[in-house]
């Protein structure tokens, strides 16, 4: 049996990255502070002793720039992996992402391939303010050709991350930022996991509650309020929203006939929507109530720690949600 | 459907009167409508053509709500919107059988329009079993009616259609005859006092005053007439037993009417012969007679069954010897007659036949105690054995 060791999150993405580098040479990273410094959170940490400074690459702060090489890189052969210091900065590489790496393959004729990941970090709480502290995954998941993934622990992020890595697609990667330092089992041999499955956190009876990244956590807290005041939730993680195991998802919901969907993305337009829209075009006659979503209040995320608290989804307010929901 | 009186929730269609199509004029009786308390010609408001006749014999209708409409000539009735005009006043939320809603026309899931919420799985379910989605109290989120909630009426209609006998509707009257007993008996303080007394005066008055009264007015003179009118007169001298409780206090009538239990159909009704004390004994028996038949004919008017003062009963043509009944609130007494026999009893001494009647008072005691209601019994008693003196030239 290989080991199982508690790592954080941010340890098991590195892992999984070394691994990957170890495995396959044509693996490379780039982004801004990644190498002596290991980004600002310490993720990297150690990886440019090991693979050296041309395979864990400090860049300029120029995002369109190396996100743009590395498309250019994944084309011609490599497997790049892009670091995105803050999610919010994906502003500066919708085009290299949207218009490039998201079409080439297509456009190809399906003779060039994108093997590329871009990493990047959500959520608030971290008192960031509001240009440090956005959830804007759902962007990306709007765009046919890439694929988006959010791991919700540790065994998850590294599993996940070594799927992105082999996967032939471009495929955007968030991390949140304050589940860095969150403890999970993850084991030391090489594993991966598929695309397209969702994870049932929890099994209940009496609601379905759908969650993505740290909202999870803060899910499975609210599941347990739920349980002392009688009602049962099922917690399903779908891991990544795109593709997206609408399967499960309904499945559960036909069971449950009550859902509310948990992200840390805006509520408007957002992953919450079209999940709340898969879950009742699936499941309409097996629900008793309109399916709820929650999401970040519709806001700049405040520097005010008080107000920012505020602005996102907390065990508290998804038991009320939940227990509203359920009558 | 009009409000035919204040606490009026419902009315039930009993006949058209006009079809469909059909011109009609200002006053003209339009259809019939029963109300809790008796069945109501309807009279048509306008001068024009009957159309879009939605509701039909049978229906059970909340006031306020389109019934149909009088158009001019050429004109049409409004399109569907306007089928509800709800009237200001509260619906009733009891699970009462509602105005018949449009059904969906197909099979697609509609919204429940003004209507109870019910979530889409329960409207499934309701459609698989059969259940009426109208005749379920929703016990979800603001009363949202559930899955559970169909599940439990599906199960009852289940238990329901067991039985090979299935339990009959009441009727209006049958409903008001049960809430108000019920009330009645649970909320009024009752007590009773028993007194037989010799009917042979009244056989007598009777006797002398019935003839001349059938001759000439052309109705048959009863005991019920009788002691009508004796009740009346001697209620005069005793206000407390022709009051009525009114919450916190007791409302003295300044008029006698005397309520006379009447069996209708479904259950009994008080129909009421105004101003009994001064009315004079062929017109009692003359109202007595016209509100009878209108009683067994279904058509007695609300004003007929209100403003009772004081009941009076008698269930002597079934040949009960005594029984007591409940008080009609707000009413604080009524009188339960007997019938008249044949009894040994004591007369100057000796042994004797003489016809015999029980008088069974039934008091509200919050109004008025026993001693009270002994001595309005006992004057009464007294005017029976001396009628004549009571009735005048009556």
């Amino acid at each position: 049996m290989p080991e199982t060791r508690e790592l954080t999150l941010g340890e098991a993405v590195r892992e999984a990255l070394a691994e990957e580098m170890r495995r396959d040479s044509r693996v490379f990273i780039c982004g801004e502070d990644i190498a002596e410094a290991g980004t600002v959170y310490k993720v990297l940490a150690g990886l440019v002793e090991e693979f050296g400074t041309e395979r864990v690459l400090d860049t300029p702060i120029s995002e369109a720039g190396f996100t743009g090489m590395a498309v250019g890189a994944a084309m011609t052969g490599m497997r790049p992996v892009v670091d995105i210091m803050f999610g919010d900065f994906s502003t500066l590489v919708m085009d290299q992402m949207v218009n490039q790496a998201a079409k080439i393959h297509y456009m190809s004729g399906g003779k060039w391939k994108v093997p590329m990941v871009m990493r990047a970090t959500l959520g608030a709480t971290r008192r960031s303010a509001a240009q440090h502290s956005q959830s804007l995954h759902a962007w990306f998941c709007h765009i046919p050709g890439l694929k988006v993934v959010l791991p919700s622990t540790p065994y998850d992020a590294k599993g996940l991350m070594k799927t992105a890595i082999r996967d032939d697609n471009p495929v955007v990667f968030f991390e949140d930022k304050m589940m860095y330092r969150m403890k999970g089992p993850v084991p030391a041999d090489d594993y991966t996991i598929p695309f397209g499955v969702a994870d049932i956190k929890r099994a209940g009876t009496d609601i379905t509650i759908v969650a993505t990244s740290s909202m999870v956590q803060v899910v499975l807290g609210a599941a347990k309020l739920l349980e002392q005041a009688g009602i049962s939730a099922e917690v399903i993680d779908p891991r990544t929203v795109w593709p997206l195991d609408e399967k499960t998802l309904v499945e559960s919901v036909k069971k449950t006939s009550h859902a509310i969907v948990v992200d840390e993305g805006y509520g408007r337009y957002g992953v919450t929507g079209e999940i709340a829209s898969v879950i009742a075009e699936g499941a309409f006659f097996n629900l008793e109530a309109p399916v709820r979503r929650m999401g970040a209040m519709h806001v700049p995320i405040p520097f005010s720690p008080p107000l920012e608290d505020a602005t996102v989804p907390t065990e508290q307010t998804v038991f009320e949600a939940a227990k509203a929901l359920c009558g | 459907m009009p409000a035919l009186e204040m606490a009026q929730e419902t009315g039930k269609i009993v006949s058209w009167l006009k079809k469909e199509g059909d011109a009609i004029s200002k006053g003209e009786p339009l259809l019939e409508v029963e109300t809790d308390k008796a069945v109501v010609e309807i009279e048509a408001t306008a001068d024009g053509v009957l159309a879009g006749v939605k509701s039909h014999e049978g229906d059970v209708v909340p006031v306020g709500v389109t019934i149909a409409w009088i158009l001019a000539p050429g004109e049409q009735p409004p399109a569907e919107s306007a089928t509800a005009a709800p009237s200001a006043r509260k619906i009733t939320e009891q699970p009462r059988p509602a105005a018949p809603r449009p059904t969906p026309a197909s099979a697609t899931v509609a919204p429940a329009d003004g209507g109870a919420r019910i979530s889409p799985k329960a409207r499934r379910l309701a459609k698989e079993r059969g259940v009426d989605i109208d005749r379920i109290r929703g016990t979800g989120p603001d009363g949202t009616i559930t899955s559970e909630d169909v599940l439990a009426a599906a199960e009852a209609l289940a238990l329901a259609a067991a039985p090979a006998q299935a339990p009959v509707a009441l009727s209006a009257i049958a409903r008001l005859m049960a809430e108000r007993t019920t009330q009645s008996w649970t909320q009024v303080p009752h007590f009773f006092l028993v007194r037989e007394v010799d009917a042979g005066a009244l056989l007598q008055a009777r006797e002398q005053l019935g003839p001349a009264i059938e001759r000439d007015r052309g109705v048959r003179l009863t005991h019920t007439d009788l002691l009508v009118a004796l009740a009346a007169r001697v209620l005069k001298k005793h206000p407390k037993l022709n009051a009525s409780w009114a919450g916190d206090a007791i409302q003295l009538n300044p008029q006698v009417n005397m309520s006379v239990a009447m069996a209708v159909t479904d259950g009994v009704v008080g129909a009421v012969i105004p101003n009994a004390d001064l009315a004079a004994l062929a017109d009692i028996a003359l109202q007595r007679r016209d509100l009878t038949e209108r009683a067994r004919s279904g058509r007695l008017r609300p004003t007929d069954v209100a403003a009772g003062t004081f009941t009076l009963t008698n269930l002597g043509m079934y040949s009960v010897d005594a029984f007591s009944a409940i008080i009609a609130p707000p009413q604080a007494a009524s009188l339960a007659v007997g019938r008249i026999a044949d009894r040994v009893v004591a007369v100057n001494g000796q042994a004797g036949v003489r016809p015999m009647m029980t008088l069974t008072l039934s008091g509200d005691h919050r109004v008025v105690d026993g001693a009270q209601a002994a001595v309005f019994l006992n004057d009464l008693a007294e005017a029976i054995r001396v009628p004549g003196e009571w009735l005048g030239q009556n």
